[in-house]
Parts: structure tokens; sequence; C-alpha cells
């Protein structure tokens, strides 16, 4: 359906500004991550939502699964930054 | 003229799990404690999945799949059983209209563009996936971006192993 096609990319485009909102107006560390994550979520929904109005099938499929497979990636990167920062500052406000 | 019954009823459940993904983010991004907003994370990350796989379930059903059990099952459990080592988990709720000005003006722009860029396409109706011509252009057109994929997901290994000693 059209509908369901148009309709995600309006939620996506809600997502990614509460995703943006959340990343400007904070100033710990692991809000920024999660954040983040926000705007990864939105961005595939919106791969998704956009390609079922185009057809296709298998560009979406494989382009987000690579997408979430670097995700993991970045998650574990930040996470150590993340605690190599606590561990030297001892707190997870940043300037 | 009303859709049928079958197509209402997907109608329903993608404009609950719409309200829900979005109630999950503003939860996170609202959350005192960042413990609740990871674990938040989660719902989002199934509501999204719900999302995928009721805009096209023959085509997008098996991605939805490995979104729950991937990104869900690893990326968010992940991070919220490691948001037990820190201590101060409490976060000041921000005050002041720029944020939401900024998030709201980020939408808007958005939204804005895709709207010019969808009055420029044709409106193709999707097929059910074949997980053989999947699986082909996998193996065979993106086999690079594969290997780099795994050996990030080795290194992750190995960093879990250095983040799971203590110096």
């Amino acid at each position: 359906m059209e509908v369901l096609g148009i309709l995600g990319i309006i939620i996506s485009g809600i997502l990614i500004g509460i995703g943006f909102y959340g990343l400007s107006s904070t100033s710990n560390i692991i809000r920024v991550l999660l954040s983040s994550e926000i705007i990864l979520n939105s961005s595939i929904l919106f791969v998704f939502s956009f390609s079922s109005i185009v057809g296709m099938i298998y560009k979406p499929i494989i382009f987000s699964l690579f997408a979430i497979g670097m995700a993991l990636t970045e998650v574990i990167v930040a996470f150590a930054a993340i605690i190599l920062y606590y561990r030297q500052k001892g707190r997870l406000e940043v300037e | 003229m009303f859709p049928p019954t079958s197509e209402l009823v997907q109608l329903i459940l993608f404009t609950f799990f719409g309200i829900m993904a979005i109630a999950f983010a503003i939860y996170i991004v609202r959350a005192k404690n960042v413990f609740y907003g990871a674990v938040s994370l989660a719902f989002l990350g199934v509501s999204i999945a719900a999302l995928i796989a009721l805009e096209a379930p023959l085509a997008y059903g098996i991605y939805s799949v490995f979104h729950i059990l991937l990104y869900v099952g690893a990326t968010v459990t992940f991070l919220a059983v490691s948001l037990v080592m820190f201590k101060d988990l409490e976060v000041k709720i921000p005050k002041g209209s720029t944020g939401i000005l900024a998030g709201g003006a980020v939408s808007v722009l958005f939204l804005i563009t895709v709207y010019i860029s969808l009055s420029q396409v044709t409106v193709i109706s999707l097929k059910p996936i074949n997980l053989t011509i999947l699986a082909d252009n996998i193996l065979e057109t993106y086999w690079f971006p594969l290997i780099i994929l795994i050996i990030a997901l080795l290194t992750t290994l190995i960093e879990a192993i250095s983040l799971a000693r203590r110096d």
C-alpha cells in the first residue's frame, strides 16, 4: 500500500526530529548515543518506506543489514570510548 | 470507498506502532535515568521492525526478523546491560525551546525534501521476496562490504574482551 509508505516516511521524519532534539539539547554522552540510535532507526524506516513506494525489494534489505551490522560495531566502539572517558573524568557530562 | 478489511487492519496496526515508536523515542530523550532510555530503545527497535514488516509483509518480513534479532537482541541489550557499570545515570531534563525548535526544523526540512523527491518518482507495486536472489546478491555483488562487516564484527569481539578487563 502506497499510504503505508507515505505514513512511514512521515513517522521517520518525526523520529529524525526527536533524535536531533535529543542530540542538541543534552550534554550527557550516553543520551547523545541513544539519540543517534533513534536517527539510525528512523533512517532505516525511511529506506524501507521509500523503497516500498518505488518498488525496490533487495537493495533496502541488503543496505539495512549492513547498516545494523555496522551499528552494532559503532555502539561497542562508542561505548569503549565512553568507558574510557568515565574512567578519566569520573562523570558522563561533556563540556 | 473504504479499503478492504485486511488493508484496514494493516493501516490500524501501522498507525498504532507508529504512535508507539514516537512515544518511545520521546521517552528516550526525556527520561531522567538513561538506563530506562536504553531499555526504551529496545521497544523502539521492536516498533520499527513491526512497521517495516507491515509495509510489505511478503517482501520485508525477513528483514524485520533480523532487526529484532540483531539490533534489539544484540545492540540494545549490550547497551542496556553495559550501562549498569556506571554510577550516575540520572540526567537533568533540558529546559528551553531551542532544542525543540531545532528538532522541528529538521523534521520539516526533511519532509519537504522528501515531498519534492516523491513527486518525481513512479509508484511500482512490490513482489514477494525470493531468498535465493537475496543470497546471490549478497554473496556475488556485495561480497566486499560483507568481508568488511565480518572484520569489523571480529574487532568488536576483541574490543568486548578488552572492555571486560578492568585495566
